[in-house]
């Protein structure tokens, strides 16, 4: 079990792929926002990697270990330390009854951090995945934020703990953190000719954006569009803006509507229909970069990606989660 | 002697909740921050007396960033 003294800013339960095949009722599919940083810490502690952990942002997070086991921390770079004593992240490490884990710094590079342990985060499914909704406040732990006083438990690990300590990524393997996040990302529904100008794609795949402080799990929001963005002087029946259409469902995790002037790329808990254009679509294999994006610091780019890459990537990134990555 | 309460979290400043001269405790939140649509509390870790405060309603904060002046 582990209690927590410190939840930090934003400390929730969440696993992967996340809650799936429910957009029909409305629901989002939640899961990690760095599913990557997530599979991997699962993987170096013996746990399947879409396991449930604890998805840390911004920091400043403390917990009570109250029995033995192993831990690793993949993510951004918050300074762990057990007991005050540093401890290496992207590595399985040995942890005893008593001792207190500390997150305690803002990450300069990248915005969360994951802790998986042995046996995995033991709350109980709904709807077939362990993770946090918050703003359906449902999945996780009693469907919220993580408060001091907390006790999760643990799962029943799949190895032997001793067998698990000192296991690491082989080296070129951890993904590159930035304060830029490039993200691969296919035109979606509605672009250009009908809904965009051709100069307003250029802008968006031109340039960079600053990630809006408003964003969140729901949504990552950048700076509005310039007034030639727009193909059509208005939304027609969908509504006045030309931002508006008449409301359609939204694709899974990494679509970007435009909502009025401002771009949002929706995510882990972003609606799942609307009455908004979508321009673009963030290929599955770089989602994990929205996640670390840090609100009002970190900057995107988008690149332009076709189907057909976005599906190779993906394959790519998948095959990572392998033992063959895995050294001691 | 002086000692600047810093941001925790980069934002916006949503509102500065002490005045000049008021007494502040260690862990008494002096100013808030927007981020994330959350208000994140920022906090004095140390004891004193706000001598200035450095920033307004709205200005954009990154971690590190002083916020209050407190005379400790």
């Amino acid at each position: 079990m582990l209690k927590i003294i410190k939840p930090g800013i934003e400390t929730i339960v969440e696993d992967w792929p996340g809650r799936l095949g429910y957009l029909s009722k409305g629901m989002s599919a939640s899961g990690a926002m760095d599913n990557v940083s997530l599979q991997f810490a699962n993987l170096l502690v013996g746990n399947p990697t879409g396991e449930a952990g604890l998805e840390v942002a911004g920091g400043y997070f403390e917990a009570e270990f109250m029995e033995n086991t192993v831990i690793s921390i993949c993510g951004t770079d918050m300074k762990p330390t057990i007991n005050g004593n540093p401890i290496p992240m992207w590595e399985a490490v040995p942890v005893k009854k008593g001792d207190v884990l500390n997150l305690g710094v803002f990450g300069e590079f990248g915005f969360r951090s994951y802790v998986a342990v042995a046996g995995g985060i033991d709350v109980p499914p709904y709807l077939g995945s362990k993770s946090t909704c918050i703003f359906g406040s449902y999945g996780g732990f009693e469907g919220r934020k993580l408060a001091p006083g907390d006790v999760l438990k643990f799962g029943k690990p799949a190895r032997a703990l001793d067998t698990l300590a000192g296991r690491k990524l082989k080296k070129g393997v951890k993904p590159e953190f930035a304060r830029t996040w490039e993200l691969r990302a296919i035109p979606g529904p509605n672009t250009c000719p009908d809904y965009v100008t051709k100069e307003g794609m250029d802008y968006l795949y031109e340039n960079e954006h600053k990630i809006q402080h408003t964003s969140n799990r729901s949504a990552y929001r950048i700076e509005p569009v310039p007034e030639y963005f727009f193909a059509r002087a208005d939304g027609g029946v969908g509504g006045s803006h030309p931002s508006n259409i008449v409301d359609h469902g939204y694709a899974i995790r990494g679509t970007m509507n435009v909502c009025g002037n401002t771009p949002i790329l929706l995510i882990a808990d972003g609606p799942t229909l609307g009455g908004y254009i979508n321009v673009l679509h963030v290929i599955n294999a770089d989602l994990w970069k929205i996640g670390q994006g840090t609100p009002a610091r970190d900057k995107f780019t988008f690149v332009y990606c076709t189907r057909e890459q976005a599906i190779e990537e993906r394959k790519k990134q998948r095959a990572l989660f392998t033992e063959d990555n895995v050294t001691k | 002697m002086d000692h600047k309460v810093t941001a925790t979290m980069p934002g916006l400043v949503a509102r500065v909740v002490v005045n000049v001269g008021e007494k502040v405790a260690e862990g008494q939140e002096v100013a808030v921050i927007n981020c994330m649509k959350t208000e994140i509390s920022v906090k004095a870790d140390k004891p004193g007396a706000v001598k200035e405060i450095l920033v307004k309603e709205w200005d954009e904060m990154q971690v590190g960033d002083p916020m209050v002046v407190l005379e400790i």
